[in-house]
């Protein structure tokens, strides 16, 4: 009688811990999703393509810090900001090859096909640089790995770590969006191209700081998430299915849409994982995908009525 | 000289070159040669889809993979003898290909893209995980095909068949290209409200370009399969896909020619830098993206303008019909030439 009711308090106990670590774990590659998800609607929404190279931004990302970081001993922050910077500089390459030569006058196959070709450049030149054993690098971790307590939960400091950083970028971006001049142009541009040109803004050069923009958040998401999983230069399409399936949840237009289908996507894949197969977590974003763009195609919070096919 | 060196007639010489390969060629030229039977069928059921009726679909590797593992599959759980196992193959991708269709009807050009992308890789999951059915990610050897009656054995009686299939999907997509079905697909891509206006059933062709599509991939698949003598997931990914695309763009969207020209430098290109995926990698993605900037409608162009080619559908890299009515980049796109 006594064993038994103490064994169902254990039982109980680690259900709980079950719980509260699978909610922290979801929380923390949502918001990583949610980087990714944010960089593919800003660019979509300018420009109505989907970026294709979005994940191999990300992939760079995490190896030019692994770079930096693990190999010529830069300090992680600094390492940040210089991967940041080089995925930037990767997401104007993207734009000036494969969607400011096509976008006048080819059609939308065209740029994705392009788009598609210079996505597995990108893999290939990360492969034979930091790849070729065909093994996943480790990247060193921030702090230690102890887990700690926090609000009743049990989480890794780490993942508070990433929480937090993925919070301040997301604000980061926010505010650039509200208060520079870039970002209005941005905005002024997704709304109207047309009238943007009129009242004299550069459409093509904001098309360019677009795609750089994107591509430098998916690069912070990169570095911010390499202490947790591995780097492979296959990761990358990872990462643009998952940020995908976000942005679709969200209505693929929306950027707080984006940050929360992220969560949600995160939350429902380690959810799924911890109750029902480990295999799922792989494949729960195909499914989100498969679902949201047939039966949801305006987003878990999207306008009604708005057709977009 | 011109009339001579017309489109039909190349493709017609191509296929009594093919057909003397085995008994002049040793087994590793028979099995290349084999190949660009196999990617033949691939690229011009692909053609169908994407250059014919505009469909951009990514799971035409999937496609390919759903066939060899359907005929691979019925052979080694059911012992289901070849001749039978590989129209079930075939018939199970176009199955696939069809139910792929129900999204198309709703969405298009990126959306469309993503769907099938997700759907491709939803597939790829499934053959490399579920262990009970599929053998998981180590693949399978399906059981040594027996020709029977036949005076055949596996690598020459595998080509014969693999010549036959290419030679008679061949001749069927030409065919259907300049009928009534050929031109529907083509109003459909240029326009789908103008197609409507014509009388043209979207649906029905919709369905009926993802069920051919995926008819030819899965008949690629099946043979490959045999051909191989192996079926594992890992020859159906990503890479596939662009190694299809890059065919197909490469040899020239919307045509059959094209298509046929595309597999035979692909199946070689293959050949030459097989080593290294890496290698692989940059070079069909770097092939893929130099066609589309410099040379959009593929080789067949450049040989129809040097020989005087009249080849009818041509593909037209002109104002895209998918784009949104809001103003957008594609509002201020030029006619075409």
């Amino acid at each position: 009688m006594e064993a038994g009711g103490a064994g169902r308090r254990r039982q109980q106990v680690s259900q709980m811990e079950m719980f509260s670590y699978l909610i922290a774990a979801g929380l923390t590659t949502g918001a990583l999703y949610a980087l990714v998800a944010l960089g593919l609607v800003v660019v979509f929404k300018a420009t109505q393509v989907v970026n294709f190279a979005h994940g191999e931004m990300f992939m760079f990302g995490g190896f030019f810090a692994y770079s930096f970081h693990a190999m010529l001993g830069v300090p992680y922050v600094l390492s940040l900001f210089m991967a940041v910077a080089c995925a930037f500089a990767i997401g104007i390459v993207t734009d000036r090859i494969a969607f400011r030569p096509l976008m006048r006058s080819q059609t939308l196959v065209s740029v994705l096909l392009a788009m598609v070709g210079l996505s597995f450049i990108f893999k290939g030149i990360a492969r034979s640089a930091w790849g070729s054993s065909g093994h996943h690098i480790a990247f060193p971790p921030l702090i230690s790995p102890e887990p700690i307590m926090f609000l009743g939960l049990m989480v890794m400091s780490q993942e508070l770590v990433v929480m937090g950083a993925a919070v301040v970028v997301m604000v980061a971006f926010a505010l650039f969006f509200k208060l520079t001049r870039a970002g209005k142009f941005m905005q002024a541009t997704a709304n109207n191209p047309k009238a943007a040109t009129l009242v004299g803004i550069r459409v093509d050069r904001v098309y360019m700081y677009t795609f750089g923009v994107g591509a430098a958040v998916a690069g912070a998401a990169a570095v911010l998430m390499a202490p947790i999983t591995l780097l492979s230069p296959d990761i990358g399409f990872v990462l643009f299915v998952k940020g995908f399936a976000a942005a679709v949840l969200g209505g693929l237009t929306s950027i707080p849409g984006a940050i929360a289908g992220g969560i949600v996507l995160g939350l429902l894949e380690k959810m799924a994982a911890g109750y029902i197969h480990t295999g799922l977590e792989e494949v729960s974003a195909f499914v989100v995908i498969m679902f949201a763009m047939v039966f949801l195609p305006t987003g878990l919070f999207g306008l009604r009525g708005v057709r977009r096919v | 000289m011109r009339r001579l060196l017309s489109p039909r007639n190349l493709i017609f010489a191509l296929f009594v070159t093919l057909a003397v390969v085995p008994f002049l060629a040793n087994k590793y030229y028979v099995f290349i040669a084999n190949l660009v039977l196999l990617y033949m069928i691939l690229a011009v059921g692909l053609n169908l889809l994407i250059g014919y009726a505009g469909q951009l679909a990514f799971a035409n590797a999937a496609m390919f993979g759903i066939g060899a593992y359907g005929a691979g599959l019925l052979q080694a759980h059911f012992g289901v003898p070849y001749w039978l196992a590989l129209p079930s193959g075939a018939l199970i991708a176009m199955v696939s290909g069809t139910v792929m269709a129900l999204p198309a009807l709703r969405l298009s050009g990126i959306y469309l893209a993503l769907v099938t992308l997700a759907f491709a890789q939803f597939t790829l999951w499934v053959m490399s995980h579920w262990d009970t059915v599929t053998f998981g990610a180590g693949g399978f050897s399906p059981p040594r095909i027996d020709f029977g009656p036949l005076p055949l054995t596996q690598p020459n009686g595998m080509y014969l068949l693999s010549w036959l299939a290419a030679a008679g999907l061949i001749w069927f997509a030409w065919n259907a290209m300049g009928s009534r079905i050929g031109r529907a697909f083509v109003a459909m891509r240029d326009g789908e409200i103008a197609a409507q206006a014509l009388g043209i059933d979207l649906l029905r062709y919709k369905a009926l370009a993802f069920a051919l599509s995926g008819f030819y991939a899965g008949t690629a698949g099946a043979l490959y399969g045999g051909v191989l003598g192996f079926v594992g997931p890992e020859g159906f990914d990503l890479l596939q896909m662009v190694l299809h695309k890059a065919a197909v763009v490469m040899g020239g969207l919307g045509s059959i020619m094209g298509s046929i020209i595309g597999a035979v430098i692909l199946v070689v290109l293959l050949e030459v830098i097989r080593e290294f995926k890496a290698t692989m990698e940059i070079a069909f993605g770097g092939l893929l993206l130099a066609f589309v900037l410099f040379q959009p409608r593929g080789i067949v162009d450049l040989l129809r303008r040097k020989l005087g080619w009249d080849e009818r559908l041509h593909y037209k890299a002109g104002p895209d019909q998918t784009a949104p009515s809001e103003p957008t980049p594609a509002a201020t796109r030029k006619p075409a030439e």
